[in-house]
């Protein structure tokens, strides 16, 4: 009961502070809430292309293309002796070129489409495993799976989750010295007060800590506005893209695609909180005399 | 209660204090005097841990000063009340609040902050004026809530370094015995002046300072007065 009184006139003391630290509080929020912004945005794209891509990893079919002038049936046949094989499936050409034609209304040529076996395995592993050995057979033209896309896609990720940390350390380090710098200011602004507590016996801890708890306020509110910022990228700009020019795209997608935002406003949430506080904590450390 | 051993304090090669030794008794009442410079104010604030002496032992209720680590100091300010020449009251915060705020700081409820802040303007008569702030307030008004703050701990020490310093004679008269009254209930009062006709008027013990050294110490003593001492 007491700690928690105690707790309570800090939180009193913090709010004081920032009520007293007027314009440069909006100064600290918005180099947040732009760093958190960046930082966020790298988050949600590497976590959807790794979702993207532990989608297509997880694929357990292979497709073969096969030459024209071999029978898909015996192909299919001689490919089932592989122990990694669970299930072939022959596409016809003639079939598969008439639900093109009918879904997309596409000119009458000739068939350009090649015969095609999807070669279902047990494990996502095999199929890296499988591949080459189907590429070598006389019947088949060639081979794709999934995985080739996915392998793109990861060095893609790669690039941008070595980007964004890079990026990120940056610019957790610039606002961890436009935190320290303002908290400093506000130190400066209240020394007096400072040392009238330090001699009244006030402790150190209850002295420091509502500019620690003011630095993680800061992150806090300004993961609030960049996630407010994402969330509207989000749903204005990304979603009716997705849905309206890369439809065809986006169908071959697993619902509930994407990186969840809740799970992004929660990282920025603590990496924002940590750096305030970190600030907070430097400079009241450096600056606080007692 | 507060105890000197052999205490020096110099800064940058400078002599403040030298080889001082001094005591003073558990409720004991005393005047620290001197001419400007003669170290009244360094030797207050070795007493609370403003200073650490260069060399010698401070004591307070028994405790040496000198082995007091750093979140060991609010300890000892905390049994210490401490009143300034400059009052040092948090300028945005009311006469009450400021008496409360040490209180509040180490999560008293607010019903026994209420009947100790208010027993404490009680005692320096100042409870009608608890909902001022402090620049709302006269220099006397506001040396009492200085006074109420230190005394709302209970403390068993009370220092003060020219708390009369800013108030006119008659103002500074009522302090000091307002500091004298609280001294009756057993607390140790150590006060800092170089007003003469305090001194002379209360007749307690007198530590007269000179070149930071304690040149007399006299029960019901006098200001030293160009060097004679009327006893
Ligand atoms: N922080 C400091 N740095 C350097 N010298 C100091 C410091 N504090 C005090 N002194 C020196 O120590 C000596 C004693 O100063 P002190 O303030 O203790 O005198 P005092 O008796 O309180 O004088 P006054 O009556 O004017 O307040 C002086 O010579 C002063 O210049
Ligand atoms: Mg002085």
């Amino acid at each position: 009961m007491r700690h928690l009184r105690v707790f309570w006139r800090i939180c009193v003391e913090t709010m004081l502070g920032i009520k007293h630290s007027g314009w440069s509080n909006w100064l600290v929020v918005s180099i947040l809430a732009i760093a958190l912004t960046i930082f966020g945005s790298v988050l949600q794209l590497t976590m959807t292309l790794k979702d993207v891509v532990n989608y297509f990893g997880s694929q357990m079919v292979i497709s073969a293309f096969l030459k024209d002038n071999f029978e898909p049936g015996k192909v299919a046949q001689e490919i089932s002796q592989f122990v990694e094989v669970r299930l072939v499936e022959v596409i016809d050409k003639n079939k598969s070129w008439g639900e093109m034609q009918k879904t997309m209304k596409v000119a009458s040529i000739p068939n350009p489409l090649p015969n095609t076996l999807h070669i279902r395995v047990a494990k996502p592993e095999q199929v890296e495993k499988l591949a080459p050995k189907l590429q070598l057979l006389s019947g088949v033209e060639a081979v794709r799976y999934p995985m080739m896309v996915a392998r793109r896609l990861n060095e893609v990720r790669h690039f941008f989750e070595i980007a964004g940390v890079a990026v990120t350390a940056v610019l957790a380090f610039a606002t961890l010295i436009v935190i320290g710098n303002t908290i400093h200011l506000v130190i400066q602004a209240r020394h007096k007060e400072i040392e009238i507590l330090s001699l009244m016996g006030v402790g150190h801890f209850y002295i420091k800590c509502p500019f620690v708890l003011q630095g993680a306020f800061y992150g806090a509110v300004s993961a609030l506005f960049a996630a407010v910022v994402i969330i509207g990228v989000e749903l204005y700009v990304i979603k009716p893209y997705v849905s309206n020019e890369l439809v065809s795209f986006a169908s071959m997608m697993p619902t509930g695609f994407g990186y969840n935002l809740v799970e992004t406003f929660l990282v920025m949430l603590a990496l924002g909180m940590a750096v305030g506080a970190g600030g907070g904590a430097w400079a009241s450390g450096r600056y606080i005399k007692i | 209660m507060i105890r000197l051993q052999n205490v020096s304090k110099s800064y940058a090669g400078r002599l403040a204090l030298k080889d001082v030794n001094l005591h003073v008794a558990l409720g004991e009442f005393a005047f620290l005097v001197g001419p400007s410079g003669a170290g009244k104010s360094t030797l207050m604030r070795l007493l609370y841990r403003e200073e650490v002496p260069t060399s010698g032992n401070v004591f307070i209720g028994g405790v040496n000063l000198n082995k007091l680590s750093s979140p060991q100091i609010p300890l000892l300010r905390r049994r210490l009340g401490i009143i300034f020449q400059d009052y040092k009251l948090l300028t945005r915060q009311t006469a009450y609040d400021n008496v409360a705020y040490i209180l509040r700081a180490h999560g008293i409820d607010e019903k026994e902050v209420r009947k100790r802040v208010n027993s404490a303007l009680n005692v320096v008569n100042l409870e009608d004026k608890q909902d001022a702030f402090p620049d709302e307030l006269s220099g006397g008004e506001q040396q009492r809530v200085g006074i109420a703050r230190a005394i709302v701990n209970g403390p068993p020490v009370l220092l003060a370094d020219e708390p009369t310093g800013n108030l006119d004679p008659a103002t500074s008269l009522e302090i000091v015995q307002l500091l004298a009254r609280i001294s009756q209930r057993g607390t140790t009062v150590l006060i800092s002046t170089h007003d003469h006709t305090i001194v002379n008027t209360m007749r307690r013990r007198v530590i007269s300072m000179r070149a930071g050294e304690v040149a007399t110490d006299i029960d019901s003593g006098f200001y030293e007065v160009q060097g004679q001492i009327q006893v």
